[in-house]
């Protein structure tokens, strides 16, 4: 709660700053500071926890939160990303526009809304915390005012996202009309053989709003054209962390409430994930440009975190934390070498590992983790989702067919490897590459090898 | 504390000393190199003499578990090594004999570019060599049989930049590959029938008279033999060896002559105790063994190359020491391995110390007289002959003779065999003594002028090595003269020989009679006939003898020419229409699937929902009527 308490409070001290500075870079300095602190807390929080063991998890807001370990765990890591993202592109993100306090007051409301969702166990708090996530991210898609594409990616992702709402608010309405109660741990007393239709249909609306905002097939038709057209440090925010908050949702919501009606719903989970892994790999080959590839290529990472959602176990849970740490980890960085690049397309790497050797070292690191070969962070994610479903035991079918896929991304992340070192060209960036920036891209590297090496530090529940 | 529990340092220095010259070799100046290379081997050495005496004194043999290497299920094979008689008796021979050769190659690869690595290199082959003595199972074996395969690889093909070397290479790993596979197999079969792959427990299930079936037994010993023949080079595997002696002379020295082809010998006397109850598989040992001396025999009386001859040679005494094992006279085999790396290591560091001399120049059509210019050479030379012709005294006659004697007591055609194959041993040595190192100069004025004796750090070895040739057959004398073989006892405790009757003492001095001759009449032959050399081109049969009787030819028609014409074939059909065809099909079609899916971002919002519409349309379908 205190984190919880903490952001929102950061995220007005930043809106004020706004106000009262010009100053680019003392804002940045401030945000990053504060996010240190947020950090801070959160370890914090995780401390109590750990201390308070075999005590019932602290309710709050009337019992409509429950922060048991996991969720604050899961914040703490959520926010140790943040922190990361900040360090890594803080100073790309004051130069999108001018207001540059109001961008991270509205990173630090987002940041809000994903603890709500790791920690929420009222359906009305589910709600509250998608809506805190979405909003702000329609603002920042459209952050960039004077580039037509920015405004355009914001009011697609606003009317589209509105509509999803709808029908997550829907799903909402009709479970409670089955179970008359918002709070999940009821929607337990669900019939297991006879079920409900209108628990039913709740459940599909429910499946497909939160498909929506991981951007699972095929209500994935925003991602690529809002990842595109926003401008890239929102991006690679939007892509990463807040994908992995409301997988949190989605995964607490389907174990803890649905997971004795399995037989209702995994089917078309399952039906849902092998469509996100085919349509978001086979359109990832065909891009021309770095950045569309990665829209393309999130909409195929989180096929492969679907499979925490069907397979119901508590490999899920944790095959659930190293994905969102290790894909976050390894985008952001993605993302932080792109931003230097003039030119996004798959021909600007070109001969980037003569000009700068370090860089492109760093950038395969990231995608060989994107990709999931083995002793990259990437590996152990996918090992541990797969894992969990092998471990289920109904759909080794997906699980075959999601290797082949794997196999499939390596095509278009290794292109980018091959421009780097096997091609020649002169790869333009946009400004000189800073000693910081190295050592900042240098210690995500090391998270990534070190999440592949010793992914149990994750799981420190 | 034992020394026994320090074994583990035995295979680590040179492992120490490999990783610095790997890593360094670049770098390190030559000398420091060669320093390190010899002192770690010299390091393995004295702990190798600790342990042998505490082995001496205890007999006992003891299995040292350094850590769990594969456990699953109920298969455990721990990384463990066995100190006992046999692996010690073996530890001496590579560390001691490995260290002279460094020593020696200190000053005989001097000028070479690349004398760093090739110190690494031959760390790594001692390192590989000792694991594969030290080793308590057959998967550490197999890890140290590969290892030195890898190892002779890399050091026949030193000098890479010669495209005959590289094939030399090539074809070393290939046959052993062959070879390989057969042991493989036989590691499989044991696993499958037994459970285990440790000696304790394979010797022991099979002693308490196990239940599998005894043919298995005949099956796994050829097996395992089969992979013996392509690392101790005995037909049909053999023909690589000559091949080998493309790497630098110490090389042939350490690893084609005294070492590591002596692995299939060890192995096998290793696994006596499988032996012993596969009689068909004995039998097939020996002749195999006996077959490979005669022919490579012949082969080396027509040889000019001066190291080709000695490789025969080599191949020829090989086949001597699988005649012993098939014999069942493991003990025998070993004493032989031991004198032949003494006087074999011997004459290749001599012809080594020649070459040097000669500027590189093997024919030794082109020699002659050379014993003037390099006495140490000559004398030293005169003693591996001496020893390895069986001329009594030397140690060569002692562990020779016992060989013979195992066959006369067994198999009376494999000693008749044998005997003729002795035989030639002392003509084609002499032969090629006579022309080295007697007469008149042959080659060019400038390699006369050039003549000369090597340095110390090549003497050395040479003297060294001259000393164990005389007196290193004085462990294991012949009943008539001496009560007890102080080896055999000492082997006693980790090699059971197959029991035999003692032979009545007027039959062995008959036996010595005969060896003694036929060494000392045809040694003299051999001088005799190559006094005045006269080089005509051979005809007839020393023509199929010069040409190695077209061995290589014959697997060059039925094996390699069959098997290009096959490959060649598989890659125009199989490969590129079928699997090339396959793969670019599945990549072409996912190209085409991501052009046509891609086609569906259209851009417009309303069309995204529309898809997002038709979508919830199809899941709630699927849910309400399919999956119910």
């Amino acid at each position: 709660m205190k984190a919880i308490i903490a952001a929102t409070i950061i995220g007005v001290i930043m809106m004020f700053a706004s106000i009262l500075s010009n100053n680019k870079s003392g804002i940045v300095s401030l945000a990053t500071v504060l996010f240190f602190f947020l950090f801070g807390i959160n370890i914090w929080e995780v401390y109590e926890s750990i201390n308070a063991t075999g005590v019932a998890a602290p309710a709050y807001l009337n019992n409509m939160m429950s922060l048991d370990s996991f969720a604050i765990w899961f914040s703490m890591l959520m926010s140790g990303c943040a922190l990361l993202y900040i360090l890594l592109l803080g100073k790309e993100i004051a130069k999108v526009g001018k207001h540059v306090g109001e961008y991270f007051a509205l990173i630090a409301f987002i940041m809000v809304g994903i603890y709500l969702l790791a920690g929420y166990s009222n359906m009305l708090m589910l709600f509250i915390g998608i809506e805190i996530l979405s909003i702000p991210q329609y603002i920042l898609a459209g952050s960039d005012k004077r580039n037509l594409k920015s405004t355009e990616a914001s009011l697609k992702y606003f009317l589209m996202g509105s509509f999803s709402t709808g029908i997550l608010l829907m799903g909402i309405a009709m479970l409670y009309g089955a179970t008359g109660s918002f709070d999940i741990i009821n929607f337990r007393m669900l019939q297991t053989d006879a079920l409900n239709p209108l628990a039913l249909s709740g459940i599909l609306f429910l499946i497909i709003g939160l498909g929506f905002k991981v951007s699972a097939a095929p209500m994935h038709m925003w991602t690529p054209d809002v990842y595109d057209g926003s401008p890239t440090p929102f991006t690679a925010f939007m892509s990463t962390i807040v994908k992995a908050g409301v997988f949190v949702a989605f995964l607490r919501l389907f174990h803890a409430s649905f997971g004795n009606l399995t037989n209702h719903w995994m089917m078309i989970v399952a039906v849902i994930t092998a469509t996100t892994l085919f349509i978001g790999n086979i359109t990832a080959v065909f891009q021309q440009s770095v950045k569309r590839m990665l829209a393309y290529s999130s909409i195929a990472q989180a096929g492969f975190m679907l499979f925490a959602i069907l397979s119901v176990n508590a490999t899920a849970w944790q095959g659930i934390v190293i994905y969102a740490v290790a894909y976050s980890v390894a985008t952001i960085g993605m993302f932080a070498v792109l931003i230097k690049l003039k030119d996004y397309t798959y021909d600007g790497f070109n001969g980037l590992a003569k000009k700068e050797p370090a860089l492109a070292f760093f950038t395969t690191i990231f995608l060989m983790s994107l990709a999931g070969i083995p002793l990259t962070g990437g590996f152990m994610a996918k090992y541990f989702v797969l894992l969990a479903a092998v471990q289920q035991g109904q759909v080794m079918w997906l699980v075959i067919f999601a290797l082949i896929m794997a196999a499939v991304s390596v095509y278009y992340y290794f292109k980018v490897i091959i421009a780097m070192y096997f091609k020649t060209g002169e790869a333009e960036l946009n400004h000189e590459v800073t000693g910081y920036d190295k050592l900042m891209l240098g210690i995500t590297c090391l998270l990534v090898i070190l999440i592949g090496l010793m992914p149990q530090l994750l799981l420190n529940l | 504390m034992t020394m026994t529990n320090l074994v583990y340092l035995i295979p680590l220095f040179p492992l120490i000393g490999f990783l610095i010259n790997g890593i360094g070799w670049r770098t390190i100046p030559k000398s420091v190199g060669g320093l390190i290379g010899s002192i770690t081997v010299l390091a393995s050495f004295v702990v190798s003499l600790g342990i042998f005496f505490e082995v001496k004194s205890t007999g006992a043999s003891s299995t040292i578990v350094l850590f769990d290497f594969i456990q699953s299920g109920k298969l455990n094979i721990p990384f463990a090594f066995q100190v006992d008689s046999l692996s010690v008796t073996f530890l001496l021979i590579i560390t001691g004999i490995g260290f002279l050769i460094h020593v020696y190659s200190t000053s005989y690869m001097h000028e070479d570019e690349g004398m760093v690595k090739y110190f690494a290199y031959l760390n790594l082959f001692i390192f590989s060599m000792l694991l594969l003595v030290l080793g308590a199972n057959y998967l550490v074996m197999f890890i140290g049989w590969e290892g030195v395969g890898l190892c002779s690889y890399l050091l026949i093909g030193f000098w890479f930049k010669n495209r005959d070397y590289t094939n030399a290479a090539k074809k070393a790993f290939i046959m052993n590959r062959i070879g390989d596979l057969g042991f493989l197999i036989g590691m499989l079969l044991i696993l499958f029938h037994f459970g285990t792959l440790s000696y304790q427990d394979f010797f022991g299930q099979l002693k308490s008279g196990a239940t599998a079936n005894p043919s298995m037994y005949n099956w796994i010993a050829i097996c395992l033999f089969i992979g013996a023949m392509g690392k101790s080079a005995q037909i049909p595997l053999y023909t690589w060896l000559p091949d080998a002696m493309a790497g630098p002379t110490p090389v042939s020295a350490l690893i084609h002559a005294a070492t590591m082809v002596t692995a299939g010998i060890y192995m096998i006397a290793r696994s006596s105790a499988l032996y012993n109850l596969a009689p068909d598989a004995l039998t097939f040992v020996a002749w195999i063994g006996c077959i490979t001396a005669l022919i490579a025999a012949t082969i080396a009386i027509k040889q000019y190359d001066i190291k080709k001859v000695l490789a025969y040679s080599t191949v020829s005494q090989l086949g001597f020491m699988f005649m012993a094992l098939g014999m069942g006279a493991y003990t025998t085999a070993v004493f032989h391995v031991m004198t032949h790396a003494f006087f074999k290591a011997l004459l290749f560091l001599g012809s080594g110390s020649v070459i040097h001399a000669m500027g590189g120049e093997q024919d030794i059509r082109k020699m002659g007289g050379l014993g003037k210019k390099m006495k140490v050479t000559q004398i030293t030379f005169l003693i591996g002959c001496l020893a390895i012709a069986g001329i009594p005294g030397f140690s060569g006659f002692f562990s020779k003779d016992e060989i013979l004697a195992a066959t006369f007591e067994h198999n009376k055609a494999i000693y008749a065999l044998g005997l003729f194959g002795a035989m030639m041993t002392a003509f084609y040595m002499f032969r090629l003594y006579t022309l080295t190192f007697t007469g008149t100069f042959r080659g060019t004025h400038d390699q006369e002028h050039h003549l000369h004796e090597s340095p110390a750090a090549m003497t050395f070895p040479l003297i060294i090595l001259a000393i164990l040739s005389v007196f290193g057959g004085y462990i294991g004398l012949p009943a008539v003269i001496s009560e007890t073989h102080t080896l055999r006892n000492f082997l006693s405790t980790s090699v059971s020989n197959i029991a035999h009757e003692e032979m009545a003492h007027n039959t062995e001095w008959m036996l010595l009679g005969i060896s003694t001759a036929i060494a000392v009449v045809f040694s003299i032959i051999g001088v005799a006939v190559h006094r005045k050399p006269n080089f005509v081109a051979n005809t007839g049969l020393s023509k199929v003898f010069e040409n190695k009787w077209y061995v290589d030819e014959l697997y060059d028609t039925i094996i390699v020419r069959p098997l290009n014409a096959l490959s060649d074939m598989l890659d125009r059909f199989v490969e590129k229409m079928g699997i090339d065809g396959i793969v670019n099909g599945i990549g072409k079609l996912v190209r085409f699937g991501g052009d046509r899916v891609r086609l569906l971002q259209t851009g417009q919002v309303g069309f995204y929902i529309f898809v997002m519409v038709i979508g919830i349309t199809i899941l709630f379908a699927l849910s309400f009527f399919w999956i119910r």
